[in-house]
């Protein structure tokens, strides 16, 4: 009997990162600006989702890669605003990765893409380490979810490129100090934009929807 | 849990390495973890366990180091996060806020860009051959 000892070096989140470069590249080749939308259970992902699908359909062409555990609901909801929606099951995981992306890929019609929106399955941990090859980081976070869940979950926020705070007209009802969350994501993150929304407050819907639009016009133009 | 996912992805890797290499046996499995990385060495570990039954991997030692953040800023600062601070910091009661709050450039004070601490590296590992290999 010898013993060897090998070297390996292989790093398992770099294998998702290679193939998440690769998804983006493609993305890049056809001007398709994509957008991973993170956030916990019910923060309100599919809604805000569904918000830039009727602002923008008429406008620019949408496609969505709705990721959740087993179900279909969000799926049917965006199939309801007559975009076309992947469905990604991901059966135990509790988020996306670059290789479940990449295989939705094939399955849309990306000379015909502008936007393509992609939710994440809900949770403030897991997506943190697995890049898709998205442009736009989106973190979205519920005053629901009580004003001390950003600084239970640093590393979603310190990692995103936009952070939505949602729900805010509730925030007296649920005893939750929206500008407390706001405060706290810079404190982790100081450059990154925060928006405060509310589906019944259109003023803060427009705000997020530009947003996303400002992504796909600079994406055209590249 | 993703530590589930995880676990195949490193015992496949393990088992084609020890497999190129002749083994009949794997006596340890060294991983590298970044402490920013969203994964539990225990969880990870009795993952492993469970998916390396019955396989020549089923006795190995699954052994986790652990890879302290490292930060870079505009100003030309390089290194790792002081991790005595972090110890010294209780205000903060999980380790993984500790961490992210302190990414701050220890030189000039800015908030600075995490460059290491997110890895999850299959190191290496130790095999058991027959003489001829």
């Amino acid at each position: 009997m010898l013993m060897h000892v090998i070297d390996m070096g292989h790093d398992v989140y770099k294998a998702n990162d290679k193939v998440a470069e690769k998804n983006k590249k493609k993305l890049d080749k056809y001007q398709v600006f994509s957008v991973n939308v993170m956030g916990a259970i019910g923060s309100g992902k599919t809604t805000l989702i569904e918000e830039v699908i009727r602002q923008l359909k008429d406008k620019y062409k949408i496609a969505v890669i709705a990721g959740d555990v087993i179900a279909e609901m969000d799926s049917s909801r965006f199939r309801k605003l007559d975009v076309p929606t992947i469905p990604v099951n991901t059966g135990k995981e509790c988020h996306l990765d670059a290789k479940l992306v990449e295989k939705a890929l094939d399955e849309i019609d990306l000379n015909n893409t502008d936007l393509l929106l992609i939710e994440n399955v809900g949770n403030l941990i897991c997506p943190v380490d697995f890049k898709l090859g998205e442009h736009l980081r989106v973190v979205i976070v519920s005053v629901t979810e009580g004003d001390d869940i950003i600084l239970k979950h640093p590393m979603i926020f310190k990692t995103s490129d936009l952070a939505v705070i949602n729900k805010v007209d509730i925030a007296h009802a649920v005893d939750v100090d929206a500008e407390k969350m706001r405060d706290d994501i810079l404190s982790l993150n100081p450059n990154v934009p925060v928006i405060l929304t509310s589906k019944h407050d259109w003023e803060s819907l427009e705000t997020w929807i530009s947003f996303i639009e400002l992504g796909v016009k600079e994406s055209q133009n590249r | 849990m993703h530590e589930f996912s995880i676990a195949c992805e490193i015992f496949e890797q393990v088992m084609t390495t020890a497999k190129e290499h002749g083994a009949t046996e794997v006596k340890h499995v060294t991983l590298q973890m970044g402490r920013l990385s969203h994964t539990n060495p225990e969880q990870l570990s009795f993952c492993f366990k469970v998916l390396s039954e019955e396989s020549i991997a089923e006795n190995a030692d699954f052994i986790v180091e652990m890879i302290p953040p490292s930060l870079e800023c505009e100003c030309g600062y390089t290194g790792t996060v002081d991790e005595e601070k972090i110890r010294e910091n209780c205000e903060f009661k999980s380790e993984l806020l500790a961490y992210a709050a302190v990414m701050e450039c220890p030189i000039c004070g800015k908030p600075a860009q995490i460059t290491g601490g997110r890895e999850l590296i299959i190191k290496s590992i130790e095999i058991e051959t027959e003489d001829q290999n």
